[in-house]
């Protein structure tokens, strides 16, 4: 056999080879130990010296060809090998996922955590107050006397022990500028509790943000832009907002921030009353008697204080429909955020 | 409260159409609810803000506010007086024995009235404001009251006994019977109107039944009397008796409405009774009440509001509102306040009268200009959320639970300290609660319908006699799992940077033992250094019976505000040897009642310090075990910081080890 023919007949097996083990066969019957190359090459020193030369230069050249021809079929062979593995393999991708145990953060602490976060952002400190009130904290001192009717407006459950739960997050104010030289900026969260009856929109214990700025020029104009910005980040740019009068003793004027209803987009619905708007925000420029009750000189001072319902912000924010499922440690709702 | 629409008109040109007039309201004075039309009028349902109820619980009120919104015309009732026969004074005589209680009370009689129906006009506009027809002289004196906001009384004067109405508190024992019918006791708390003899009236609140208006009422005694709101308040709340009346003294009234509203009054009667006004008042006012005045500096008015607003706006909006003022220097102004508007007492009084008129919403929004100071960081509530965090992270949900309990929980749990609510909504919420305990088992006991395995936490404040109040974290876990309970603290713990934790077996007391909600034999002090920052344990069969829950539970119990203080941001990384480590096992047979921590420090003891990490990877009490006898099982992990150990080296430690503990008699290393 010529070394044409065995090259033509050699290729001509490469390319047959139909898999990784039929390649191998074709291997050793052309390049390997006994194969036919290595018999020529072992079979040169017979011949003569010219001829050996060139026979050699020849084998030599075509069995490097094979190998190349060789490794190419074998990386084809090798693809289709596992191609066709993989085929074999199957995956059901609508067969459901198995999940980690996660935990879950209450709504109220998740809705919490992101007022702080924007209030801080604007330097105010987050302080704390205690759940047990005096008389004094929670009424005299924010301007609200024994024997008035505003004392009303608070539904206020007594203890025995002489204190009250607050109904207000208002009185952290009064201890916060007490022990607090202004100017300064303060949020306040806690729970409060009132002494009604529950349903789907009331509740007797509830959670707030009380909110308190104090300096020497502290404006309305400020109190307007620190809501605005805080509904702004919290709700959306799109938020629509709207100021009304009102009325609360430690405050003066006093003020109301509502909001569009997000659930009829104003058309009026149960959830805002059939009014389209939902107050949010009760606000208002710090009454002298509150400045004075904490000790600072009203001459010297302004400032602005707010408060917002936590429970009510949580849910307008994930459309909660009652205000009881918060405190009902309700693992189908808890589990949901 | 309700206010017609066509009445409103009465006293104002051109006034815009009702909703207009809404919107007109809730931008500037007080929200209006519903518009709602009847019968040919429209009805606003205006929520009068409560420091106004003194002025605008009236239409007149409200019509003022308006045309000071809108800068149209007041134009108030004409009066025509018709005053002819004997005095008033004839007929009766009045005596205030309280002049606190009753700073004015003003009388006028009319005689020869003839008592009938009213017009249609005059019961239909009572009517759309919620109240009955009566007759026309009741009608009437209800009818000044929601045109002025002064409430009014009317008695037969043919029935007063002595011809006489004293002003006094009623005395002990004394009994009333109202125009409803309603029978009530009263006493010295209770101001009431007499005559020489009984009561027939509780001042300000409601009218007695014996002298009332009827058929055959010829001459009408009308008392306009001013109130001490607490007087009023006090009474009302003692009666629990709310009335049209009792609503407005409570919020205040100025004593120099008493006269206009019953001359308007005694005019109106005389249109629709006929007969005559007697000449004179019964006026006993002993100290007048003259209009306040109040410096206004109107740099101050721009200052608080934060805007500029030309002088001549700002006075225009003072004169709407009936406010007259001179000018006491540059920029400063000297306001007289009209006595009907009792709200007005300071300059920041005034100062929200020209915001409101001129309109929050014109006023532009304005960041403050301050220090740039970071604020404190709260040092509870930053751990407070890393400690949630971690909880989450292991699988924990959150949850918040009511701040009471009731006496169920309170007997099961033997709480000795509660503090007790004096007015509580319900016998299940009679106590604050003392341990967040109980209300985590009720949620696992209502959980436990949908859900297998609860894992549940809350940080909250819990309450104790006499006037503790303290932030608490506890969290349970259902099943068998007081080890996982274990480890999840050493895990929340060591995060918060706190390191030396250990727990104590908790030595249930022989009084304890019936009592407690625990199990005596399963409960551990968790503790850090020599502090006690909380227990570890499992609920005690006898109180899971009582919440009716089959499986385990574990609690932590964790005193959070202990926690704050020693937790530390502070944390070191420990260089990685650069030396592999080899690690042995090693079983030992130890007697049941022998601690895992005893083991522990001998091996550490014999070990020295080429033992890494010792790892308790099994605990065996199997039935294949010796009587009495449980199988710990260790990794023990051997390493040098400056050296790869030989074998040989690693072998003789471990023998160490084995020889160590073989010295305890009881114990057996198993090879």
């Amino acid at each position: 056999m010529t070394l044409k023919t065995l090259k033509i007949e050699a290729e001509k097996a490469i390319i047959g080879a139909q898999d990784l083990k039929g390649l191998n066969d074709v291997y050793k019957k052309y390049l390997g130990k006994e194969g036919e190359l290595t018999r020529i090459l072992r079979s040169l020193e017979k011949l003569p010296k010219a001829k050996r030369v060139k026979v050699g230069k020849e084998t030599n050249n075509l069995k490097n060809v094979l190998t190349i021809k060789f490794d190419q079929r074998t990386q084809v062979l090798k693809e289709k090998a596992q191609q066709e593995a993989e085929e074999k393999e199957w995956i059901d991708v609508s067969a459901p996922g198995k999940r980690p145990v996660l935990g879950h953060l209450h709504p109220l602490t998740q809705v919490r955590r992101k007022i702080e976060e924007i209030f801080q952002t604007m330097g105010f400190a987050v302080v704390e107050g205690p759940e047990m009130e005096t008389e004094w904290y929670h009424f005299d001192a924010l301007n609200i006397p024994k024997n008035h009717p505003a004392r009303d407006l608070w539904d206020t459950f007594y203890l025995r022990n002489g204190l009250l739960l607050r109904a207000q997050t208002s009185p952290v104010q009064i201890r916060y500028m007490e022990k607090n030289n202004p100017p300064l900026r303060i949020i306040a969260p806690g729970r409060c509790f009132r002494h009604e009856a529950t349903d789907a929109s009331h509740e007797h214990t509830f959670h707030q943000i009380e909110g308190l700025v104090v300096g020497r020029d502290i404006s309305l104009a400020n109190l307007k832009v620190v809501l605005e910005s805080f509904m702004k980040r919290f709700f959306g740019e799109g938020v629509i907002l709207r100021w009304q009068p009102s009325y609360f003793p430690f405050v003066e004027p006093g003020l109301e921030l509502l909001m569009r209803c997000s659930v009829c987009q104003g058309k009026g619905c149960s959830t805002c009353g059939n009014s389209g708007w939902l107050e949010v925000i009760p606000c208002g420029m710090v009454h002298p008697n509150v400045f004075k009750a904490a000790g600072y000189n009203p001459k010297f001072w302004q400032g602005f204080a707010f408060g917002m319902g936590l429970d009510r912000l949580a849910m307008m924010k994930y459309k909660i429909n009652d205000i009881r499922l918060f405190c009902s440690g309700d693992l189908r709702f808890l589990n949901q955020f | 409260m309700i206010f017609s629409y066509s009445w409103l008109k009465d006293y104002v040109k051109n006034l815009p159409k009702p909703e207009k007039v809404a919107e007109l309201l809730t931008r500037h004075s007080f929200e209006v609810g519903e518009v709602k039309k009847v019968k040919g009028d429209w009805t606003l349902d205006i929520d009068v803000l409560p420091n106004r109820a003194s002025d605008c619980f009236s239409h007149w009120g409200v019509a003022r506010e308006i045309v000071a919104i809108t800068n149209l015309k007041f134009r108030g009732p004409t009066s025509t007086k018709f005053v002819r026969g004997r005095t008033s004074a004839d007929s009766v005589s009045v005596e205030v024995k309280d002049r606190i209680a009753c700073p004015r009370y003003t009388v006028k009689v009319l005689t020869d009235v003839r008592v009938g129906p009213s017009p249609k006009w005059l019961s239909e506009r009572l009517e759309v404001c919620g109240l009955n027809s009566i007759n026309n002289i009741v009608d009437v004196a209800n009818y000044v009251m929601l045109e002025t906001g002064q409430p009014l009384h009317a008695f037969d004067g043919k029935k007063l006994s002595g011809q006489k109405i004293i002003v006094r508190f009623a005395k002990k024992g004394e009994k009333i019977t109202t125009l409803d019918g309603q029978k009530f006791n009263l006493d010295a708390g209770v101001l009431v109107i007499a005559d020489a003899h009984d009561p027939i009236a509780i001042a300000g609140i409601k009218g007695g039944k014996f002298p009332e208006i009827s058929k055959s009422t010829k001459v009408v005694i009308l008392e306009s009397a001013n109130f001490n709101p607490q007087t009023i308040r006090r009474g009302s709340q003692k009666l629990n008796l709310k009335t049209d009346a009792s609503i407005r003294f409570e919020h205040g009234l100025d004593p120099n409405l008493t006269e206009s509203a019953i001359n308007r009054a005694a005019q109106l009667i005389q249109e629709l009774a006929g007969g005559q006004i007697a000449k004179g008042l019964i006026d006993v006012y002993p100290q007048k009440t003259y209009p306040k005045r109040i410096k206004l500096n109107l740099d101050y008015v721009e200052s608080l509001l934060g805007v500029k607003i030309p002088e001549r706006e700002m006075k225009n909006i003072l004169k709407s509102l009936n406010f007259k003022f001179h000018e006491s220097r540059t920029r400063e102004i000297m306001v007289e306040i009209p006595t009907r508007r009792l709200d007005i007492l300071i300059p920041e009084d005034l100062i929200e009268e020209i915001g409101r008129v001129y309109g929050y919403d014109k006023i532009l929004s304005t960041f403050p200009i301050a220090a740039l100071v970071p604020p404190r960081r709260n040092e509870e509530i930053f751990w407070e959320d890393m400690a949630k965090n971690i909880l989450k992270e292991a699988g924990f949900t959150e949850v918040y639970n009511y701040s009471f309990i009731g006496d169920r929980e309170v007997g099961i749990f033997n709480f000795k300290d509660s503090i007790e609510l004096k007015n509580p909504i319900s016998l299940e919420q009679r106590y604050l609660r003392p341990s967040l305990i109980p209300n985590l088992l009720k949620n696992v006991e209502k959980n436990s319908i949908s859900f297998s395995e609860i894992k549940i936490f809350e940080l909250g404040k819990i309450f104790r006699m006499p006037k503790s109040e303290e932030k608490i974290l506890t969290g349970v876990i259902t099943g068998d799992a007081f080890y996982q309970a274990k480890g999840l603290v050493d895990a929340l713990l060591n995060k918060l940077g706190i390191s030396d934790i250990w727990y104590d077996e908790y030595r249930t007391l022989a009084q304890e033992k019936a009592i407690a909600f625990w199990h005596p034999q399963k409960a551990a002090e968790i503790k850090v250094g020599q502090e006690r920052v909380g227990f570890l344990g499992e609920i005690s069969p006898r109180i899971l019976n009582e919440f009716k829950i089959k499986s385990k539970i574990i609690y932590f119990d964790i005193f959070f505000e202990k926690l704050v203080r020693l937790a530390s941001e502070e944390h070191e990384y420990r260089p990685l040897s650069k030396f592999p480590s080899a690690v042995r096992d090693l079983a030992v047979l130890v007697p049941r009642g022998t601690k895992v921590v005893e083991v522990l420090n001998k091996i550490n003891a014999a070990g020295g310090k080429l033992v890494r990490d010792v790892d308790l990877f099994d605990i065996y009490e199997g039935e294949e075990m010796p009587e009495g006898k449980k199988n710990l099982a260790f990794h023990i992990v051997y390493q040098a910081e400056d050296r790869t150990l030989r074998a040989k080296e690693v072998d003789e430690i471990h023998q160490k080890i084995i020889k160590t503990l073989e010295k305890e008699p009881t114990w057996q290393v198993r090879k």
